[in-house]
């Protein structure tokens, strides 16, 4: 691939970046949204989240993992029930992050 | 320490300050995510320079991710553009979530603030505003504004230093599980109702079940199945929210 086909190929990228994260907010006031639609959208961010945790921790490699032997999945429950007692994101990544490491160390 | 003759902190400055404190949370998570991003750049082939025209224009994780293998395989641009139109869907709902609440903005400024608008701040923004959208404009911007600086500095330092320390790293610190924790972080807050525990439930297994179909389509049927769920509970639990 040359210089100028791979510079017109990130501006195609761009233009799908802005395409996709501006498509509600460029159509600006003249789209009305229903109430339903409304209500409905009060749920796009949590399930958008979970659908793009899940794989990341049920998959390796794409196949389902023995629940015992997930150790990301093992963790992620720790750093789950740290983080609402405790409420702190920076100290449930590093806590996660021990738990994870300290299991891969120890269990394999 | 103030003069006496000082200006009344804005509304917008004093939102501006509050966002930059919450961003700055969400940075370690960010800077870990890109680096797994910068590292995967450069070890599909990318030489440095183009994985920072990257990851400077292009400003989406997964969507570049997605492509790493089709540039690799020389695949046309038709569908490598496709292909990041594709994975990138879900911001067509998320864009949807801010919406109203900038309606009021010239257009190029809500194209601008689209561009920015990524997964990490999309759970702080409605939990910080959750009125109607007319309400405390001023503030909005500001607040929106403090949170685009850390999150955007965080993601491109650490792919840049993804891109630096690509060789020196092994995959089996599992750096990018730092990324994942962080979205559990704000997954769990907006995680409030019976409906919401069914639609992350749902969403979840659709998600996972979906894994192997084309260009992360998924996601969005995960996406629309989990919203759904959500709303059939709502609509049998008749919950006043």
């Amino acid at each position: 691939m040359t210089t100028l086909e791979y510079c017109w190929l990130m501006l195609l990228m761009t233009i799908a970046t802005f395409i996709c994260r501006s498509f509600f907010l460029t159509l600006g006031s003249g789209v009305k949204l229903s109430p339903w639609v409304r209500h409905a959208l009060q749920y796009a961010p949590a399930t958008a989240l979970a659908a793009i945790l899940a794989p990341d921790l049920f998959l390796a490699n794409g196949s389902m993992l023995p629940l015992i032997s997930n150790l990301k999945l093992l963790s992620a429950l720790c750093a789950a029930l740290y983080f609402m007692l405790s409420r702190q994101m920076v100290g449930t990544i590093v806590f996660g992050m021990l738990c994870f490491t300290g299991l891969r160390i120890f269990l394999a | 320490m103030n003069p006496p003759n000082a200006a009344p902190i804005s509304p917008q400055k004093s939102a501006f300050h509050e966002a930059l404190l919450v961003g700055w949370q969400t940075g370690p998570g960010l800077f870990a995510w890109g680096m797994v991003t910068g590292m995967a750049m450069v070890q599909s082939g990318l030489s440095l320079w183009q994985a920072l025209l990257m990851t400077f224009t292009v400003y989406a994780g997964s969507a570049q991710l997605a492509v790493l293998p089709l540039i690799a395989a020389l695949a046309p641009a038709s569908i490598i553009f496709l292909t990041a139109v594709l994975v990138n869907l879900r911001f067509v709902i998320f864009s949807a979530v801010i919406a109203p609440h900038f309606s009021h903005l010239p257009w190029y400024q809500r194209l601008v603030c689209g561009y920015f608008h990524v997964d990490m701040m999309l759970g702080v923004f409605p939990r910080r505003f959750p009125g109607p959208a007319h309400e405390n404009r001023e503030e909005k911007l500001g607040y929106f504004a403090g949170l685009v600086i850390p999150t955007w500095s965080s993601w491109q330092v650490g792919s840049v230093a993804g891109m630096l320390l690509a060789s020196q790293i092994p995959s089996s610190w599992g750096i990018g599980f730092a990324g994942t924790l962080a979205l559990l972080t704000i997954t769990i807050p907006l995680i409030k109702n019976w409906a919401a525990v069914a639609g992350v439930g749902v969403a979840g297994a659709v998600s996972v079940l979906a894994i192997g179909w084309p260009f992360r389509l998924g996601l969005v049927m995960a996406i629309f199945a989990g919203i759904a769920a959500a709303m059939l509970v709502d609509h049998f639990t008749e919950d006043e929210a």
